[in-house]
C-alpha cells in the first residue's frame, strides 16, 4: 500500500482507535529509550566512523 | 487516555477548571494519521478569572496532586498520560479553546481544537515540529482552507503563512 493511501487509511480511523494507536507508540517510543537504544551519533563521530571503515 | 479524559472532565464538573481543549500532537491526531508523541496538550480556561492580571494553574495541580496525579518536569500524569496544562496566551489560544468540537473517546466525551485553529496555533509557534505538522494537514488536505484564511487574517498571521508557503510549499500546490 503506497504511504498516501495508508495515511488516508489511518486518517479515517476513530478517534478511539487513532488514540490507542498513539498509546503503542507512546510506549514503544518509552522502550526505545529505556533500553538505551536511541543513541544518535554526532556527526563527528560518524564521520571518524566513516574514516577508520576505509 | 479514557481515565485521564474522565479525570479532566472531573475537574471541569467541579469548576477547577473552565472549558478545555485538546491541542498538540493529539489533537492533531484527530484529524490526521497517528503520529508518536509522549504527552497530552490541554488548553484551559479557569473557572472565575474574569479581569484578573495573575492566574494560576496550582487548582488544577491541587486537585490531581489529590487524586493520584504525579507531578513529573512541566507535566503532571494523569491516568498513563503525562498532562500539559497550558492557558490560553493569546486572543488565538482562548478562540481555539472557544470554538473546539466535541469528540468521544471510547465513549468519554472531549474536546479538541479545530483542524485550522491547529494550524495557525502551529504556524504561531514555528518550531520544526509545528511545521512539520501543518505539512501534514496540507498534505492529507486536513482542514477547510477558507476558514484557515479567517483565522489567520483575524489573528495577524497571513504574513507568517505567505512565508511559510514559500519556504514549504511552492511547487507543491
Amino acid at each position: 500500500m503506497s504511504k498516501p493511501k495508508l495515511q488516508a487509511r489511518l486518517a479515517a480511523l476513530s478517534f478511539s482507535e487513532k488514540i490507542k494507536i498513539l498509546e503503542k507508540l507512546r510506549d514503544r517510543e518509552k522502550a526505545i529509550e529505556a533500553a538505551g537504544m536511541r543513541r544518535q551519533p554526532s556527526i563527528q563521530s560518524a564521520v571518524a566512523e566513516k574514516k577508520r571503515q576505509r | 487516555m479514557k481515565a485521564t479524559l474522565e479525570v479532566i472532565n472531573q475537574m471541569q464538573a467541579d469548576g477547577i477548571i473552565g472549558n478545555y481543549a485538546i491541542g498538540g500532537a493529539v489533537g492533531a491526531t484527530f484529524y490526521l494519521a497517528p503520529a508518536a508523541t509522549v504527552d497530552l496538550d490541554v488548553f484551559v480556561t479557569l473557572a472565575g478569572t474574569g479581569g484578573t492580571l495573575l492566574v494560576s494553574l496550582s487548582p488544577i495541580y491541587e486537585f490531581l496532586k489529590s487524586r493520584g496525579g504525579k507531578a513529573q518536569d512541566e507535566y503532571i500524569v494523569v491516568g498513563d498520560w503525562p498532562v500539559q496544562f497550558l492557558l490560553p496566551s493569546d486572543a488565538l489560544e482562548e478562540e481555539a479553546v472557544r470554538d473546539a468540537v466535541f469528540t468521544t473517546v471510547e465513549g468519554v466525551v472531549t474536546r479538541v481544537m479545530t483542524a485550522e485553529h491547529l494550524v495557525a496555533i502551529a504556524l504561531k509557534t514555528g518550531r520544526a515540529k509545528d511545521h512539520s505538522r501543518i505539512l501534514q494537514f496540507v498534505e492529507q488536505a486536513a482542514y477547510d482552507p477558507a476558514r484557515l484564511s479567517e483565522i489567520l487574517d483575524r489573528h495577524g498571521l497571513s504574513a507568517k503563512w505567505t512565508q511559510f508557503e514559500h519556504r514549504f510549499l511552492e511547487g507543491e500546490q
